[in-house]
């Protein structure tokens, strides 16, 4: 694939991926725009076998979150806490009412597990079906199932609703 | 409406409205030209590596044959060269042993210096 060719596939589908990453990211722009461009990377790099058995927007998405999944391993290592994940959302970026106005859904979002946390996020900011969120993340379908009932239940005692 | 209806009406109507970013794609591009970058590199280096292993064998064929073939032209007598020829280079390699020792360590230095030198020039 070509980068031109590679470059026009993902003018459509960078914006879902970042809002994704953002999702999972709990409002960080920031890490989530550098793990997006590490996963677009990733991706041009392995484009050869992408045979177009799935979406490529799910073939997209399995590899970003791959990349966020890494990342967190990384960070795990480097002993950086959630917490100060948290406190850099909130204060690294330059225009913060964004991050104002969701974070009380961003602070709920990073208090749950991150495997809730995707499934969440893609069933319910990037509207992917059970089968789409299975493929993605790699797991059966009834877990996906699961994995949205109790993430629903973490943040609606979180959120108070 | 139940806690389960609530929390979907929740998620749904706040979703994350990004800013539009026109750097992003830019940035993405330069790295993807890198990449490309590094990867002509590594595929010139593959390429170069084999056509090195290809003229190796063939020279390594030509010299065996050209070899074989003066060996049959021109036998050589065994007991002229034991006494003559042979005896002469062992003597001479004997006496001058240590400075070939040099010299090819020398060499030998020389050429993984220059060697590493191109290699991270190249990169």
């Amino acid at each position: 694939m070509t980068r031109e060719r590679f470059i026009e596939l993902i003018r459509t589908e960078q914006e879902p991926l970042r809002r994704f990453l953002l999702g999972l990211c709990s409002g960080n722009q920031s890490m989530a725009d550098d793990i997006a461009q590490d996963a677009l990377v990733r991706a041009y790099v392995a484009s050869g076998s992408f045979l177009g058995l799935s979406k490529f927007s799910t073939w997209l998405f399995r590899i970003a979150y791959n990349c966020f999944i890494d990342h967190c391993r990384k960070s795990t290592l480097d002993t950086v806490s959630s917490e100060s994940y948290e406190a850099q959302s909130v204060l690294s970026d330059d225009t913060t009412d964004d991050v104002f106005r969701y974070q009380q859904l961003y602070q709920a979002l990073d208090r749950i597990p991150d495997k809730e946390r995707a499934a969440i996020v893609l069933h319910y900011f990037e509207d992917h079906d059970i089968k789409e969120i299975s493929s993605i993340m790699q797991i059966p379908s009834g877990t996906v199932k699961y994995l949205l009932s109790i993430g629903r239940n973490h943040l609606k005692e979180d959120l108070s609703l | 409406m139940n806690g389960k209806d609530n929390i979907e009406e929740f998620l749904r109507s706040n979703k994350p409205q990004l800013k539009d970013d026109p750097t992003f794609l830019l940035e993405t591009n330069r790295r993807l030209k890198q990449v490309e970058g590094i990867k002509a590199e590594v595929d010139r280096q593959r390429t170069y590596g084999r056509m090195a292993l290809i003229v190796t064998l063939v020279l390594g064929i030509v010299i065996g044959a050209a070899a074989v073939i003066i060996g049959y032209i021109c036998p050589v007598d065994p007991d002229k060269l034991n006494q003559g020829a042979l005896n002469g280079i062992i003597v001479f390699l004997t006496t001058w042993k240590e400075y070939f020792l040099i010299l090819a360590a020398a060499l030998s230095v020389s050429l993984s210096y220059i060697l590493s030198r191109t290699r991270k020039a190249a990169f």
